[in-house]
């Protein structure tokens, strides 16, 4: 149930719960369908609900994956969902009926994570260190050589002609057409999540030794961050590859990437939550960062002029599990481990 | 925060090396009705689920949290796994984790202690190690792992003893203990095993390891046993039967008076005089007297052996030697009469195998500085870490009225306070097992960290 805190700078707009619903399980996706219209919630036991964004009125019911969802992904033509799970299977969905399209074999018992490219041409899928790339109709397109430990994470860059993934040892960068990889960037650690700054320029990463990275994609240059205090698998940019937000403990960390880089310099500190910080996002094409963390608080700022300002927030009963904002930004979903979910307008 | 209400999920580590018998344990635990639900985490592909409980396969995965600090790998497969597992609504009351027979349990463990999620949510209860009793004798005196595995355990099940002989099975258990003298010891057939001695056992349980040996916390000598006698000037003769050695060390030293203090000066003087060198001393030679003076006494092969001395102060003398002498029937006689000692002490041995993996328990009455025991142990750890394997205490801290409870695996430990003494009396005991220890420095600088 969402309520407001008191002690707060005003004026500020409140974050109003525009519906609620709630899918009886731990939510670990939320994603919404890049036209707005649906919003998908998969549970950890493998159902994925499809609510209509507007009013959250449940569109379809699917089955997911029996053991257990891991990821979902959206196609860019807002009606076919990829998804994975601990069955060892890729699956396809039509949203719009709600049937399975296709199932794949990804490779090991563990399906983790999958990523469709910008374009919705081809889905990359990891399971273990197999790597499979698939067209939208399920067919293999590419089996890359194994990685080295278990893949961590895939994230395609902004314009869709590279991809990269984390595992031990760092980042390995590929193009869709080869099977061999462009780059390595290489890190002695566990890297445990990577994004790609907006502009392709940067990819960050967390890192399970509580180090952020900063690999300078052309160069392949490594900036490093140390001193968080856990493991850091919250990494959010802003729209204009400007800020990156890290997590990793109580505090979020904001970098200022802008000039010469946030080398060197002090970063944004953003104090607020008493547990630690689990979800990081900012905005599409604003400057509204939503933090959410175990502590239950879903905290909206904004980031002006090196200063974070507190615009709204609530709290849940539970750890927030899940937070995505609408196509548009003017939206916000937000999901606690008790599966409550919960739409809010931002402004 | 403390939070003493403890809502963590058990863990237990499963080792062992390959045809120890884990497999059959494990099918056991999953088929007992003990009336909890688990999960089992082994080195198979696949999920699958047995009624209530579920069965999941990792590939083991070892990294170092930190550049090249072998203390800081731990099992990245298993953080995966587990905080996936944490997520799901259908709780589980219990999770067992299997590992590869070869494995260091080292990174499994400090899995427990590195991720906060982990440390959240879980809570490391014990670290069962199967023994193939018959054939661990192929790998206990080569094999890292073997004594690794043993090192770690907070149970050991000696399996498989219908086919060892008992005597063979009360010296497998005594070189075990050598090694880790904190363990329970339990004997199987075909691993059938009550399962209150395996799950939530409460690894921690020191109180545990000083009710099976109560000597455990006591130093150990290269003796085992000292007698004072009170000796007129005049001739003595120490006569020994057979026994269960042909040499016995031993060592007689002058004691100023009857007095604790006097006693105790002696008894470090006879550890002194026990690292030197021995002297051999043949039947009917005399037996050496004083500081630095190691008399080894070699026996005849059969029959009574007789070593002389002469005594020119008259006083108190300890007398002390290498095993009791009711083993070998030994005996002091005066000029004409059997002398009885004064008052006799017998003392924890030392294991002469000299074993690499060994365990120190340290007991000091007194109240600890928490900060200064912090800083000990921080310290203790960086350099040693490597070498200590496990690390248990129950200790008392100035100014607390629960007592603190911590334990570590290498360079990580966990401390907390727990219950309140109440009418508990005080006090502080600590347990390390590990390679190489030198129980002098570890007790010192243990006891450099009690309030003064």
């Amino acid at each position: 149930m969402m309520r407001r805190i008191g002690r707060r700078k005003s004026p500020q707009p409140s974050l109003k719960a525009i519906w609620r619903a709630h899918i009886d399980d731990h939510p670990i996706g939320l994603a919404w369908s890049p036209d707005g219209k649906l919003l998908a919630a998969a549970g950890v036991s493998g159902p994925i609900t499809l609510f209509y964004g507007a009013d959250g009125v449940v569109h379809r019911k699917l089955p997911g994956h029996p053991l257990g969802t891991m990821a979902i992904s959206w196609h860019k033509d807002s009606r076919l969902l990829a998804s994975v799970g601990q069955d060892g299977k890729v699956r396809l969905w039509d949203t719009k009926i709600g049937t399975q399209t296709a199932e794949m074999a990804g490779g090991a018992s563990w399906v983790e994570r999958v990523a469709f490219s910008p374009a919705g041409d081809l889905l990359v899928s990891a399971a273990g260190r197999k790597l499979r790339m698939w067209n939208a109709n399920g067919e293999l397109n590419c089996e890359f050589p194994d990685a080295n430990s278990t893949i961590t994470d895939i994230k395609w860059r902004n314009n869709g002609k590279q991809f990269a993934i984390s595992a031990y040892n760092g980042v390995v960068l590929y193009a869709p057409s080869e099977a061999e990889p462009l780059n390595r960037f290489e890190w002695q650690g566990s890297t445990l999540t990577l994004e790609w700054s907006p502009d392709g320029r940067h990819i960050a990463t967390g890192d399970q030794d509580s180090t952020v990275h900063f690999w300078h994609v052309e160069s392949g240059q490594d900036l490093q961050m140390w001193g968080y205090e856990t493991k850091v698998l919250e990494l959010a940019w802003s729209f204009n590859s400007r800020y990156l937000a890290t997590g990793g403990g109580t505090q979020a960390v904001i970098w200022d990437c802008s000039g010469k880089g946030p080398e060197n310099t002090r970063p944004i500190m953003l104090e607020g939550h008493q547990r630690l910080i689990k979800h990081l996002k900012f905005q599409r094409q604003g400057m509204l960062l939503a933090s959410g963390g175990n502590d239950g608080l879903l905290a909206i700022w904004e980031i002006e002029k090196k200063k974070p300002v507190l615009l709204a927030d609530a709290v849940f009963k539970t750890p927030i599990a899940g937070l995505a904002w609408s196509p548009d930004d003017r939206r916000i979903a937000v999901s606690d481990e008790n599966g409550i979910l919960s739409i809010a307008a931002a402004q | 925060m403390m939070n003493t209400v403890e809502t963590r999920v058990p863990v237990t580590v499963l080792t062992g090396f390959l045809g120890a018998g884990k497999t059959t344990l494990l099918n056991r635990v999953l088929t007992e009705n003990h009336g909890k639900r688990i999960a089992v985490i082994e080195n198979e592909f696949g999920e699958i689920g047995i009624d209530n409980d579920l069965v999941i396969g990792a590939e083991e995965e070892i990294f170092e949290m930190n550049n090249g600090c072998i203390c800081c790998t731990v099992r990245g497969d298993l953080i995966r796994i587990l905080s996936h597992l944490m997520k799901r609504r259908d709780k589980f009351d219990y999770i067992m984790v299997e590992t590869t027979g070869m494995a260091d349990p080292g990174p499994v463990a400090q899995t427990f202690y590195v991720d906060d999620d982990m440390q959240d949510k879980l809570l490391l209860d014990a670290i069962v190690t199967v023994v193939d009793a018959k054939h661990i004798w192929e790998h206990i005196d080569d094999s890292d792992e073997a004594k690794e595995q043993v090192a770690f355990a907070d149970v050991i099940l000696l399996n498989k003893i219908d086919l060892v002989a008992p005597e063979d099975l009360d010296r497998l258990e005594a070189r075990i203990k050598s090694m880790n003298s904190m363990a329970k010891i339990c004997r199987t057939r075909d691993a059938v095993v009550e399962m209150d001695n395996i799950l939530n056992v409460g690894g921690f349980n020191l109180d545990r390891a000083l009710e099976i040996d109560p000597k455990f916390m006591e130093p150990e000598y290269p003796f085992e046993w000292s007698g004072i006698y009170e000796l007129s000037a005049g001739s003595y003769e120490w006569v020994m039967g057979e026994g269960p050695d042909p040499v016995m060390g031993a060592a007689l030293l002058p004691l100023s008076n009857n007095g604790l203090v006097a006693k105790e000066a002696t008894l470090m003087d006879a550890v002194l005089t026990f690292s030197e060198d021995e002297q051999a001393v043949q039947a009917g030679e005399t037996l050496r007297l004083g500081n630095g003076q190691h008399n080894q006494l070699v026996l005849n092969g059969k029959g009574e052996t007789v070593f002389n001395f002469v005594i020119q102060q008259p006083g108190c003398y300890m007398l002390f030697t290498e095993h009791h002498p009711d083993e070998f029937d030994a005996h002091l006689c005066g000029t004409d009469a059997v002398l009885v000692p004064l008052e006799t002490r017998e003392y924890k041995p030392d294991h002469e195998h000299d074993e690499e993996v060994t365990s120190v328990g340290i007991a000091l009455p007194g109240d600890f500085h928490l900060e200064r025991l912090n800083g000990w142990l921080s310290q203790l750890l960086r350099v040693h870490g490597q070498d200590i394997f496990r690390m248990k205490g129950v200790l008392s801290v100035r100014g607390w009225d629960k007592r603190f409870v911590f334990q570590g695996v290498h360079m990580l430990f966990d401390g907390r306070p727990d219950r309140p003494w109440a009418n508990e009396p005080r006090h502080n005991k600590m347990v390390f097992i590990g390679r190489n220890l030198d129980r002098a420095a570890l007790e010192e600088g243990f006891r450099a960290c009690l309030v003064s």
